[in-house]
């Protein structure tokens, strides 16, 4: 398997409010979703994946639900609450000044 | 990281702690769900099952990693670890019973013994004021030469009212006094305890009345016009049964009537510390309690019964109240100089009133110091336990670290444990204090011989019991933490080896080394100190004990009880004495206003010797005194040294005449003879006295040395209260009847005080009040000492048990049991060598301390450490000794076979 890329801590706490902000998923479906919509550049190893789940959690930004899937197992599934959602924005906004910023330092001609 | 909505993570938190297992189960499931998810990837990619299940996992990379890092993030690790090390503990304690109740019981010991005389030191001292905003309630003193601590009178008191301006208010009350106390007219008055107060005093400290109302400041304006009084809650429990209606009925106080216009809260019961009023009346009722028949109190101002307490206005410093109290003292001292030479004022704070108020508080410091002591020697125990116990728990914590454990984590565990036994120990302690409170409460009636509503002032209230906890805690940290630091700084190859191996190195034992040299240096201490306490008592009790002390009947009696007015008063007694002299199987009869040792205050006669030229700043001397009769030396057995005893021929209107004892006469005539000189009563120019006769010295008063003592008739100088003395040559309690009989025919109204033989209450006295401090100073030096002495068979037994197989093959190789002795014993007496050493520098300082606040008798005593050194190296060799003997008897082969 292929290592996936450095994910700054914050960044994955961004990806995984806005994949849940879709539509509430479990966590198996979560890492599934965030490769196939990356086009298999973004590959969230367990390791980081549930504990930042459980932060998220802990933080308030989503809630967890026991369900039922398709093949009639029974998965916790998560979804965004109010406060994330609000929580998504400001992290989004922080986001696009970020990464304008670095693009336009990137850009610029070298001598 | 703050959690931004809380109707969100505190379910969660709670959850994560309450609903622990369901959560964990939880979070397995779902990783479970996940790992089969990945598997079944792996079989859609085309390998097969068990490769599926092998790359899932290792891409997983440890669940249970993964699962400790999720627990990290529920953000409430710390206080489930606590609980998970907290159950460990309590397992691993409960394997091993003997050594934790051991450990509990030594810990309760200290923790008790440590809060109940915490409990002593804060009833004496720091105990605030029960009234709201106790801290700036302050005392106002007067300061003479004798006396750092003096009343004021009655003008004193206004004058100090109305000049000054540093107090929102200043409230003045009298010494509470026996009062005689009848709720119906017509029945029998009973003794009981009142003070006199100001009419603002309720008023000015906060004190709301839990019926009805305090006085005001009218009705403490016109002597003699209001007759009201506030009843103490606990009295009015007992006697009125707590009946609200009680509010407008009229008591009898004296024999006068009074209305019942309050009665104070349950949380105030009194600003004093030992005594409890039972009620309170206004100063201006002073006519029918006044004590002193020879001074007015509204009018001399020489007359100083009052004490002084005032509060505070905001905004006014200390520092300012003083300098305007110095300034009017000297204003006293300019316009009355005949009564105030000499006097100067102080402001007090709580503290300051306290400590120089009287010397009890000494003892209560003594006791704590030395129950600090005991509970340091139950530390040191505990510490050296905990250490041998984490030595043969190595491997386990080995293992622990080698399988990842933080040693802060380590350390965490470790101080868990103490933290447990400190707990179990203080709660047993706690016990303790309150059973070592509650046996001084019983020795209530020993202490406080007399009538009045007197109490000690220890409890186990509030804040001493915060004190237990903090000491718990402060123990578990003490006993703990250097046995949890020491063994996790281990050496992880040598600790995991099979053999239990002894590290050679001269640091290894450094510490518990240093724990045995404390506790004997400790025990040693108290035991010192209770032996220097016990013959500091017994010293006092040599002196100035040269008096009769069996056969001797003593009753008391105050005919202001039955409105008996001072003539009446006077007859009444001449005729007692009379009569009692007339009766047969009495020898000989005595009246006297306080027995020897006696409790009541004696009063204080200010005299200036005929003759003398008084210095600039004072105007007189104080001398102690008592009024009585003809018959006093002669009952008492005390003998006239010069001249003679008081005669009858001593009448009102003959020259006054006074005795002193010879303490007095060395003081003021050296050399000279006493008898026929003259003193001048309160200053040069007051009435003269001639002094008859000069008595031999006794001690009047419990520990205090004997001082100078004048004694005057009481036919020239009336009291109303008095204690009837009579000798006879068998039980003295077979003159009760008698004397009965005779005061009937006097008055059948008049009750009878304190009837009883006088050895009882002088062995209470002098013998049965020092014994309970004795025997509490002795019990501490017992318990330090048995501590002691396990602590050192503990270490000897630990060191014999470590070395046994090195032991069974010197014994093998032909070593000697002297050899074995010698080795084993010897670091033991090296350490205990050194801790009596530390111990008798301790026990001299100690000793001095004592000295110069307790018994003044100065020089160190040799006998109690000839005693007290010999006897606990006797013990602490015993002590080492039965162990190394069993060392001797190893047999080498079971020593080998120990791997």
């Amino acid at each position: 398997m292929s290592k996936p890329n450095d994910l700054v801590q914050g960044t994955l706490d961004l990806l995984l409010l806005k994949i849940l902000a879709l539509e509430p998923l479990h966590g198996w479906a979560i890492s599934l979703r965030l490769k196939s919509i990356s086009g298999d550049v973004l590959q969230v190893s367990e390791g980081s994946l549930y504990p930042a789940l459980h932060k998220l959690e802990q933080e308030g930004w989503i809630t967890a639900e026991w369900k039922q899937t398709e093949n009639n197992r029974r998965a916790k599934f998560y979804s965004l609450t109010r406060v994330g959602k609000k929580q998504l924005e400001s992290e989004a906004a922080n986001w696009q000044r970020l990464s304008s910023a670095i693009s336009q330092v990137v850009r610029l001609e070298e001598a | 990281m703050r959690p931004q909505h809380w109707q969100y993570t505190i379910p969660l938190r709670l959850r994560s702690l309450f609903r622990r297992s369901n959560v964990e189960q939880e979070l397995s499931e779902e990783l479970q769900f996940h790992l089969e998810n990945k598997i079944e990837e792996g079989i859609a990619r085309g390998l097969s099952p068990k490769e599926a299940r092998y790359a899932a996992l290792r891409a997983m990379g440890g669940l249970e990693q993964r699962k400790e890092e999720i627990r990290d993030m529920r953000g409430i690790g710390w206080l489930t670890d606590f609980f998970d090390d907290a159950r460990f503990a309590i397992r691993s304690l409960r394997r091993t019973p003997g050594l934790t109740a051991f450990v509990a019981i030594t810990l309760a010991l200290g923790i008790g013994m440590t809060s109940a005389t915490f409990s002593m030191v804060d009833g004496l001292i720091f105990r605030p004021y029960p009234v709201p905003h106790p801290g700036n309630v302050v005392s106002l003193v007067s300061t003479t030469h004798d006396s750092p601590y003096d009343s004021f009178s009655y003008r004193e008191y206004l004058d100090i009212r109305d000049k000054t301006n540093s107090y929102a208010g200043v409230v003045a009350s009298a010494a509470m006094e026996a009062v005689g106390f009848s709720a119906e007219p017509g029945t029998t008055p009973r003794i009981k305890g009142g003070t006199m107060v100001s009419g603002n005093y309720f008023q000015v400290l906060g004190v709301e009345p839990r019926l009805g109302r305090g006085f005001r400041e009218d009705e403490d304006q016109v002597p003699g016009r209001d007759p009201v009084v506030v009843l103490g809650s606990d009295f009015w429990r007992h006697e009125f049964a707590g009946d609200e209606s009680v509010l407008g009925k009229t008591i009898l106080l004296n024999g006068t009537k009074f209305t019942v216009i309050g009665v104070a809260p349950d949380s105030f019961p009194g600003m004093s510390t030992f005594g409890h009023p039972d009620f309170y009346m206004p100063l201006a009722m002073a006519p029918v309690f006044t004590t002193n028949l020879q001074k007015n109190f509204f009018e001399d101002r020489d007359d100083r019964e009052l004490s002084v307490k005032a509060r505070l206005k905001p905004g006014a410093t200390l520092e300012q109240a003083r300098n305007e109290f110095a300034v009017l003292a000297k204003n006293f001292e300019r316009e009355y100089p005949s009564v105030n030479r000499g006097r100067s004022a102080a402001v007090y704070t709580q503290f300051q009133a306290r400590t120089i108020e009287d010397e009890n508080w000494k003892f209560g410091v003594i006791f704590l110091i030395l129950a600090l002591a005991v509970l340091l020697v139950a530390c040191t125990n505990v510490a050296g336990l905990l250490l041998s116990r984490s030595r043969a728990r190595a491997r386990e914590i080995a293992v622990r670290l080698a399988l990842g454990a933080g040693r802060f984590r380590l350390i965490r565990l470790l101080l868990t444990e103490s933290l447990i036994l400190a707990t179990f120990g203080g709660l047993a302690g706690i016990a303790i204090g309150y059973g070592v409170v509650e046996w001084f409460h019983s020795k209530e009636s020993i202490v406080f011989a007399t009538e009045l509503p007197m109490a000690i002032p220890f409890h186990m209230d509030k804040r001493v019991l915060l004190a237990c906890v903090a000491l718990s805690v402060l123990s578990a940290l003490l006993c703990g933490l250097a046995p949890a630091l020491q063994s996790t700084r281990v050496d992880l190859v040598n600790a995991l080896k099979s053999a239990d191996v002894d590290v050679p190195g001269r640091k290894r034992l450094w510490g518990r080394n240093m724990l045995v040299v404390a506790q004997v240096s400790m025990s040693l201490m108290l035991l010192t100190a209770s032996f220097l306490m016990a013959r500091g008592f017994q010293h006092d009790l040599m002196e100035g004990h040269a008096f009769t002390k069996d056969h001797l009947l003593m009753t008391s009696f105050d005919p202001r009880l039955i409105q008996y007015n001072a003539g009446q008063t006077q007859q009444f007694y001449k005729l007692l004495a009379e009569r009692m002299r007339e009766t047969p199987g009495v020898q000989s009869e005595a009246l006297t206003q306080n027995v020897p040792l006696g409790n009541d205050d004696f009063e204080d006669v200010a005299f200036v010797p005929e003759g003398f030229q008084m210095p600039p700043d004072r105007a007189n001397f104080n001398a102690t005194m008592d009024t009585i009769d003809e018959g006093y030396f002669e009952t008492l057995g005390i003998p006239i040294l010069r001249g003679r005893a008081f005669l009858s021929s001593d009448t009102p209107d003959s020259t006054r005449v006074a005795i002193v004892n010879e303490h007095f006469a060395k003081h003021y005539w050296p050399g000279g003879d006493a008898v026929g000189k003259h003193i001048r009563l309160d200053s040069s120019a007051g009435t003269p006295v001639e002094i008859v006769g000069v008595a031999q010295t006794i001690k009047t008063q419990n520990m205090a040395d004997p001082a100078d003592f004048v004694y005057m008739p009481l036919a020239q100088h009336p009291v109303a209260r008095m204690v009837l003395m009579l000798h006879t040559s068998g039980d003295p309690l077979q003159l009760v009847q008698p004397v009965k009989d005779v005061v009937r025919s006097l008055d059948s109204n008049l009750p009878m005080l304190q009837t009883r033989a006088y050895q009882d209450f002088y062995l209470n006295q002098a013998v049965r009040g020092p014994r309970i401090a004795i025997d509490l100073v002795g019990s501490m030096g017992l318990v330090g000492l048995l501590l002691a002495v396990a602590g050192l068979y503990g270490l000897v037994a630990y060191n014999v048990s470590r070395r046994t197989r090195e032991i069974g093959i010197r014994i093998a190789l032909g070593a000697a049991s002297s050899n074995v002795l010698r080795l084993v014993l010897g670091k033991g007496l090296v350490l205990v060598g050194i801790g009596m050493v530390a111990g008798l520098a301790m026990g001299f300082a100690l000793e001095q301390l004592m000295n110069s606040m307790l018994f003044n008798s100065g020089g160190v005593d040799i006998l109690a450490y000839a005693v007290v050194v010999p006897t606990m190296f006797l013990v602490t060799m015993l002590a080492a000794y039965v162990p190394a003997r069993r060392a001797t008897k190893i047999a080498p082969t079971q020593a080998l076979r120990y791997e």
